[in-house]
Protein backbone atom coordinates (compact mmCIF):
# COMPACT_ATOMS: atom_id res chain seq x y z
CA UNK A 1 0.00 0.00 0.00
CA UNK A 2 1.26 3.38 -1.15
CA UNK A 3 1.44 5.90 1.55
CA UNK A 4 -0.43 9.20 1.18
CA UNK A 5 1.19 12.53 0.07
CA UNK A 6 -0.29 14.09 3.63
CA UNK A 7 1.18 11.39 5.44
CA UNK A 8 4.69 11.45 3.49
CA UNK A 9 4.49 15.28 4.15
CA UNK A 10 3.80 15.03 7.77
CA UNK A 11 6.77 12.30 7.81
CA UNK A 12 9.35 14.49 6.07
CA UNK A 13 8.43 17.60 5.96
CA UNK A 14 11.47 19.30 6.57
CA UNK A 15 13.27 17.63 3.27
CA UNK A 16 10.28 18.32 1.81
CA UNK A 17 10.37 21.83 1.89
CA UNK A 18 13.92 21.92 1.06
CA UNK A 19 13.89 19.61 -2.24
CA UNK A 20 10.99 22.02 -3.43
CA UNK A 21 12.62 25.14 -2.54
CA UNK A 22 15.93 23.64 -4.82
CA UNK A 23 13.52 23.19 -7.29
CA UNK A 24 11.94 26.87 -7.11
CA UNK A 25 15.79 28.25 -7.13
CA UNK A 26 17.00 25.82 -10.21
CA UNK A 27 14.31 28.15 -12.03
CA UNK A 28 15.11 31.33 -10.99
CA UNK A 29 18.10 33.10 -13.20
CA UNK A 30 20.91 35.50 -11.79
CA UNK A 31 22.12 38.15 -13.46
CA UNK A 32 25.61 39.39 -13.68
CA UNK A 33 26.40 43.21 -14.87
CA UNK A 34 29.51 43.46 -17.36
CA UNK A 35 31.09 46.70 -18.31
CA UNK A 36 31.65 46.86 -22.36
CA UNK A 37 34.04 49.22 -23.86
CA UNK A 38 31.96 50.83 -26.52
CA UNK A 39 33.63 52.48 -30.17
CA UNK A 40 32.53 55.66 -30.84
CA UNK A 41 33.11 56.65 -34.22
CA UNK A 42 34.74 59.91 -35.08
CA UNK A 43 32.43 62.74 -36.37
CA UNK A 44 34.85 64.35 -39.14
CA UNK A 45 35.54 61.57 -42.13
CA UNK A 46 39.19 61.92 -41.71
CA UNK A 47 41.96 59.59 -42.43
CA UNK A 48 44.10 60.49 -39.45
CA UNK A 49 46.70 61.92 -40.43
CA UNK A 50 45.64 65.63 -41.92
CA UNK A 51 47.09 68.55 -41.26
CA UNK A 52 44.71 70.56 -39.02
CA UNK A 53 44.99 74.32 -38.71
CA UNK A 54 43.77 75.83 -35.26
CA UNK A 55 42.22 79.76 -36.03
CA UNK A 56 40.83 81.83 -33.19
CA UNK A 57 38.28 81.12 -31.98
CA UNK A 58 35.22 84.02 -31.17
CA UNK A 59 35.01 84.88 -27.25
CA UNK A 60 31.56 85.50 -25.88
CA UNK A 61 32.18 86.40 -22.50
CA UNK A 62 33.80 89.50 -22.93
CA UNK A 63 30.98 91.35 -21.65
CA UNK A 64 31.35 88.91 -18.71
CA UNK A 65 34.80 89.05 -18.22
CA UNK A 66 34.45 93.09 -17.56
CA UNK A 67 31.84 92.04 -14.77
CA UNK A 68 33.56 89.30 -12.94
CA UNK A 69 37.33 90.68 -11.84
CA UNK A 70 38.24 86.90 -11.68
CA UNK A 71 38.07 86.51 -15.48
CA UNK A 72 40.08 89.23 -15.90
CA UNK A 73 43.29 87.34 -15.49
CA UNK A 74 41.97 84.19 -18.09
CA UNK A 75 43.40 84.44 -21.57
CA UNK A 76 40.77 82.03 -22.76
CA UNK A 77 41.84 82.01 -26.33
CA UNK A 78 45.32 80.67 -25.55
CA UNK A 79 44.59 78.38 -22.91
CA UNK A 80 41.80 76.66 -25.15
CA UNK A 81 44.47 76.55 -28.60
CA UNK A 82 47.05 75.21 -26.15
CA UNK A 83 44.82 72.74 -24.46
CA UNK A 84 43.49 71.76 -27.90
CA UNK A 85 47.02 71.59 -29.62
CA UNK A 86 47.88 69.25 -27.16
CA UNK A 87 45.38 67.26 -26.77
CA UNK A 88 45.24 66.64 -30.36
CA UNK A 89 49.17 65.85 -30.35
CA UNK A 90 49.04 63.61 -27.76
CA UNK A 91 46.47 61.48 -28.82
CA UNK A 92 45.72 61.50 -32.26
CA UNK A 93 47.91 61.23 -35.22
CA UNK A 94 47.06 64.62 -36.83
CA UNK A 95 49.05 67.31 -37.39
CA UNK A 96 48.47 70.59 -35.48
CA UNK A 97 49.53 74.11 -36.70
CA UNK A 98 48.10 77.31 -35.04
CA UNK A 99 47.12 79.93 -37.59
CA UNK A 100 49.32 83.32 -38.23
CA UNK A 101 49.01 85.36 -35.27
CA UNK A 102 47.79 88.51 -37.04
CA UNK A 103 45.01 87.02 -38.54
CA UNK A 104 41.43 88.10 -38.06
CA UNK A 105 38.18 86.69 -38.32
CA UNK A 106 36.33 88.21 -40.90
CA UNK A 107 32.95 88.82 -38.64
CA UNK A 108 32.29 88.60 -34.88
CA UNK A 109 28.88 86.63 -35.76
CA UNK A 110 29.07 82.48 -35.59
CA UNK A 111 26.54 82.06 -37.99
CA UNK A 112 28.42 84.48 -41.05
CA UNK A 113 31.33 82.76 -39.83
CA UNK A 114 30.16 79.41 -40.85
CA UNK A 115 29.53 80.86 -44.08
CA UNK A 116 32.62 82.90 -44.91
CA UNK A 117 33.67 79.92 -47.25
CA UNK A 118 35.92 82.66 -48.92
CA UNK A 119 37.81 82.88 -46.51
CA UNK A 120 38.54 79.29 -44.97
CA UNK A 121 39.19 78.56 -48.70
CA UNK A 122 42.21 81.23 -48.38
CA UNK A 123 43.27 80.21 -45.26
CA UNK A 124 43.64 76.66 -46.07
CA UNK A 125 45.37 77.54 -49.14
CA UNK A 126 47.96 79.88 -47.43
CA UNK A 127 48.25 77.40 -44.26
CA UNK A 128 48.30 74.07 -45.92
CA UNK A 129 45.73 73.21 -43.19
CA UNK A 130 43.39 70.53 -45.13
CA UNK A 131 40.79 70.94 -41.79
CA UNK A 132 40.07 74.10 -40.24
CA UNK A 133 39.00 74.67 -36.83
CA UNK A 134 37.51 77.79 -35.12
CA UNK A 135 34.03 78.40 -33.76
CA UNK A 136 33.08 80.31 -30.12
CA UNK A 137 33.99 80.06 -26.57
CA UNK A 138 32.12 80.98 -23.39
CA UNK A 139 33.67 81.05 -20.24
CA UNK A 140 31.85 82.60 -17.17
CA UNK A 141 31.02 82.17 -13.34
CA UNK A 142 27.16 81.32 -13.14
CA UNK A 143 25.20 81.79 -10.40
CA UNK A 144 22.53 79.02 -10.09
CA UNK A 145 21.28 79.91 -6.75
CA UNK A 146 17.46 79.87 -6.07
CA UNK A 147 14.95 79.23 -4.34
CA UNK A 148 14.18 75.14 -4.24
CA UNK A 149 11.15 72.89 -2.53
CA UNK A 150 11.99 70.55 0.04
CA UNK A 151 9.89 68.38 2.43
CA UNK A 152 9.56 69.17 6.00
CA UNK A 153 8.00 67.01 8.50
CA UNK A 154 6.44 68.98 11.79
CA UNK A 155 7.78 68.00 14.71
CA UNK A 156 5.00 69.54 16.36
CA UNK A 157 2.27 67.21 14.68
CA UNK A 158 4.27 65.13 12.76
CA UNK A 159 2.54 66.31 9.13
CA UNK A 160 4.72 66.51 5.73
CA UNK A 161 4.37 70.66 4.17
CA UNK A 162 6.89 71.58 1.87
CA UNK A 163 8.58 74.84 2.24
CA UNK A 164 11.01 76.95 0.03
CA UNK A 165 14.81 77.19 0.86
CA UNK A 166 17.31 79.38 -0.46
CA UNK A 167 20.15 77.12 -1.79
CA UNK A 168 23.61 79.01 -2.63
CA UNK A 169 25.18 77.49 -5.92
CA UNK A 170 27.67 78.77 -8.39
CA UNK A 171 29.89 77.39 -10.80
CA UNK A 172 31.89 77.63 -13.97
CA UNK A 173 30.14 77.40 -17.18
CA UNK A 174 32.01 76.43 -20.83
CA UNK A 175 30.43 76.51 -23.69
CA UNK A 176 32.05 75.97 -26.76
CA UNK A 177 30.60 75.89 -30.41
CA UNK A 178 33.09 74.20 -32.94
CA UNK A 179 32.97 74.59 -36.75
CA UNK A 180 35.10 72.87 -38.39
CA UNK A 181 35.96 73.52 -42.73
CA UNK A 182 37.77 71.96 -45.47
CA UNK A 183 40.56 73.65 -46.20
CA UNK A 184 40.38 73.08 -49.87
CA UNK A 185 36.78 74.01 -50.35
CA UNK A 186 36.29 76.30 -47.43
CA UNK A 187 32.76 74.47 -46.80
CA UNK A 188 31.89 73.81 -43.70
CA UNK A 189 32.38 70.03 -42.00
CA UNK A 190 30.82 70.43 -39.14
CA UNK A 191 29.25 72.37 -36.40
CA UNK A 192 28.73 71.14 -32.86
CA UNK A 193 28.14 72.52 -29.19
CA UNK A 194 29.76 71.06 -26.10
CA UNK A 195 28.83 72.74 -22.48
CA UNK A 196 29.78 71.92 -19.15
CA UNK A 197 29.32 73.41 -15.39
CA UNK A 198 31.33 72.86 -12.51
CA UNK A 199 30.35 73.65 -9.41
CA UNK A 200 32.56 75.53 -7.23
CA UNK A 201 33.04 74.47 -4.08
CA UNK A 202 30.91 76.31 -1.24
CA UNK A 203 32.23 78.95 0.59
CA UNK A 204 35.38 78.39 -0.59
CA UNK A 205 36.27 80.39 -3.60
CA UNK A 206 36.78 78.36 -6.20
CA UNK A 207 40.55 79.50 -9.29
CA UNK A 208 39.25 80.22 -12.27
CA UNK A 209 41.67 78.50 -14.24
CA UNK A 210 41.25 75.50 -12.70
CA UNK A 211 37.61 75.39 -12.89
CA UNK A 212 38.66 75.97 -16.83
CA UNK A 213 40.32 72.67 -16.46
CA UNK A 214 37.92 70.83 -15.14
CA UNK A 215 35.60 72.13 -17.45
CA UNK A 216 38.29 71.07 -20.65
CA UNK A 217 39.29 67.99 -19.00
CA UNK A 218 35.17 66.83 -18.61
CA UNK A 219 34.64 67.68 -22.18
CA UNK A 220 37.95 66.29 -23.57
CA UNK A 221 36.53 62.69 -24.63
CA UNK A 222 33.95 64.54 -26.53
CA UNK A 223 36.49 67.42 -28.33
CA UNK A 224 39.01 64.57 -29.14
CA UNK A 225 36.09 62.58 -30.62
CA UNK A 226 35.25 64.65 -32.86
CA UNK A 227 38.74 64.20 -35.02
CA UNK A 228 39.45 60.24 -33.77
CA UNK A 229 37.60 57.57 -32.54
CA UNK A 230 36.87 57.20 -28.75
CA UNK A 231 35.68 54.39 -26.36
CA UNK A 232 33.19 54.68 -24.08
CA UNK A 233 32.40 52.54 -20.98
CA UNK A 234 28.79 51.56 -20.36
CA UNK A 235 27.48 48.41 -17.90
CA UNK A 236 24.96 45.58 -19.13
CA UNK A 237 23.36 43.09 -17.45
CA UNK A 238 24.07 39.55 -18.52
CA UNK A 239 21.96 36.41 -17.33
CA UNK A 240 24.09 33.80 -16.11
CA UNK A 241 21.28 30.52 -15.78
CA UNK B 1 6.74 24.85 12.79
CA UNK B 2 7.43 22.04 10.40
CA UNK B 3 3.96 21.97 9.01
CA UNK B 4 4.45 25.87 8.10
CA UNK B 5 7.86 25.32 6.45
CA UNK B 6 6.11 22.29 4.02
CA UNK B 7 2.99 24.93 3.14
CA UNK B 8 5.90 27.34 2.34
CA UNK B 9 7.13 24.94 0.10
CA UNK B 10 3.91 23.84 -1.05
CA UNK B 11 2.51 26.84 -2.32
CA UNK B 12 5.48 27.64 -4.34
CA UNK B 13 6.32 24.70 -5.77
CA UNK B 14 3.88 25.23 -8.97
CA UNK B 15 5.78 28.60 -9.43
CA UNK B 16 9.02 27.20 -9.23
CA UNK B 17 8.51 23.58 -11.45
CA UNK B 18 6.71 26.43 -13.65
CA UNK B 19 10.35 28.96 -14.57
CA UNK B 20 12.30 25.82 -14.29
CA UNK B 21 10.56 24.47 -17.11
CA UNK B 22 10.18 27.71 -19.02
CA UNK B 23 14.20 28.30 -18.64
CA UNK B 24 14.30 25.36 -21.52
CA UNK B 25 16.23 22.35 -21.63
CA UNK B 26 19.48 21.80 -19.57
CA UNK B 27 21.55 22.45 -23.08
CA UNK B 28 19.98 25.91 -23.34
CA UNK B 29 20.69 26.54 -19.68
CA UNK B 30 24.74 24.94 -19.98
CA UNK B 31 25.19 27.23 -23.11
CA UNK B 32 23.55 30.36 -21.69
CA UNK B 33 25.57 29.58 -18.44
CA UNK B 34 29.21 28.52 -20.47
CA UNK B 35 28.62 31.75 -22.44
CA UNK B 36 28.26 34.27 -19.27
CA UNK B 37 31.37 32.55 -17.73
CA UNK B 38 34.00 33.49 -20.63
CA UNK B 39 32.07 36.97 -21.51
CA UNK B 40 33.37 37.84 -18.30
CA UNK B 41 36.73 36.83 -19.08
CA UNK B 42 36.30 39.20 -22.26
CA UNK B 43 35.64 36.49 -24.86
CA UNK B 44 33.07 37.86 -26.36
CA UNK B 45 32.81 36.35 -29.45
CA UNK B 46 32.89 32.75 -27.73
CA UNK B 47 30.47 34.18 -25.76
CA UNK B 48 27.92 35.03 -28.89
CA UNK B 49 28.14 31.10 -30.23
CA UNK B 50 26.90 30.03 -26.96
CA UNK B 51 24.08 32.08 -26.77
CA UNK B 52 23.37 31.73 -30.52
CA UNK B 53 23.24 27.62 -29.42
CA UNK B 54 21.13 28.75 -26.34
CA UNK B 55 18.44 30.57 -28.82
CA UNK B 56 18.91 27.28 -31.63
CA UNK B 57 17.40 24.93 -28.39
CA UNK B 58 14.78 27.39 -27.21
CA UNK B 59 14.01 30.59 -29.64
CA UNK B 60 11.81 31.39 -27.40
CA UNK B 61 14.05 32.52 -24.84
CA UNK B 62 14.17 36.38 -23.57
CA UNK B 63 17.41 35.55 -21.78
CA UNK B 64 19.64 34.17 -24.41
CA UNK B 65 18.18 36.84 -26.79
CA UNK B 66 19.14 39.50 -24.13
CA UNK B 67 22.49 37.84 -24.25
CA UNK B 68 23.08 37.28 -27.61
CA UNK B 69 22.88 40.92 -27.98
CA UNK B 70 25.18 42.11 -25.28
CA UNK B 71 27.69 39.97 -26.98
CA UNK B 72 27.10 41.21 -30.46
CA UNK B 73 27.14 44.96 -28.78
CA UNK B 74 30.44 44.23 -27.04
CA UNK B 75 31.80 43.13 -30.72
CA UNK B 76 30.79 45.90 -32.51
CA UNK B 77 27.84 44.33 -34.06
CA UNK B 78 25.37 47.24 -33.10
CA UNK B 79 22.88 46.22 -35.75
CA UNK B 80 22.43 42.75 -35.00
CA UNK B 81 22.42 43.52 -31.42
CA UNK B 82 19.19 45.95 -31.73
CA UNK B 83 17.53 43.03 -33.00
CA UNK B 84 18.28 41.01 -30.62
CA UNK B 85 17.43 43.16 -28.24
CA UNK B 86 13.99 43.69 -29.33
CA UNK B 87 13.44 40.68 -29.67
CA UNK B 88 14.24 39.84 -25.81
CA UNK B 89 11.69 42.51 -25.26
CA UNK B 90 8.99 41.24 -27.47
CA UNK B 91 9.80 37.76 -25.53
CA UNK B 92 9.47 39.22 -22.07
CA UNK B 93 8.50 43.08 -22.32
CA UNK B 94 8.20 43.00 -18.30
CA UNK B 95 11.60 42.00 -17.45
CA UNK B 96 13.41 44.90 -15.98
CA UNK B 97 17.27 43.65 -16.70
CA UNK B 98 15.53 43.62 -20.29
CA UNK B 99 13.95 46.66 -20.26
CA UNK B 100 17.26 48.60 -18.70
CA UNK B 101 19.92 47.23 -21.28
CA UNK B 102 17.41 48.16 -24.24
CA UNK B 103 17.04 51.75 -23.04
CA UNK B 104 21.19 52.07 -22.55
CA UNK B 105 21.81 50.74 -25.78
CA UNK B 106 18.99 52.44 -27.41
CA UNK B 107 21.29 55.73 -25.65
CA UNK B 108 24.29 54.56 -27.06
CA UNK B 109 23.14 53.62 -30.43
CA UNK B 110 21.37 56.70 -31.28
CA UNK B 111 24.05 58.77 -30.73
CA UNK B 112 26.25 56.08 -32.61
CA UNK B 113 23.82 56.64 -35.34
CA UNK B 114 24.17 59.92 -35.41
CA UNK B 115 27.61 60.44 -35.65
CA UNK B 116 27.88 57.73 -38.53
CA UNK B 117 24.56 59.41 -40.15
CA UNK B 118 23.51 55.44 -40.53
CA UNK B 119 21.64 53.56 -39.05
CA UNK B 120 22.49 49.83 -40.62
CA UNK B 121 19.57 47.26 -39.89
CA UNK B 122 18.18 49.57 -37.46
CA UNK B 123 14.09 49.15 -38.30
Amino acid sequence: MRPKPAALARRFPARAAALLLLAACAGCSSVSQVRLRLPLKPRLPLRGNEKIVLAPFLIVAEAEKARDKRLQNVDLQAEFHRFLKRQIEKKTKLEVAEAPADLKLPTQSLTELGRATEFWRSLGSTTGGEVLVSGSLEFKVEDRSGYKTEEYVSPINGQTYYRQVYVEQSGFLFDIVFLVFDGRSGEKLLQDEFKDFRQSGGSQRSDELQGLFENLFSLENQILNLFVAREREADRYLFTS
Amino acid sequence: MKHRALAIALLFAPVAIGAGCASGSGDMSTQISFGADVARQGLWREAAFRFEKAIAANPKNARAHNNLAVALEATGDFARALEEYKKALELDPQDNYIRRNYARFAEFYTSYTRTTGKAAGAS
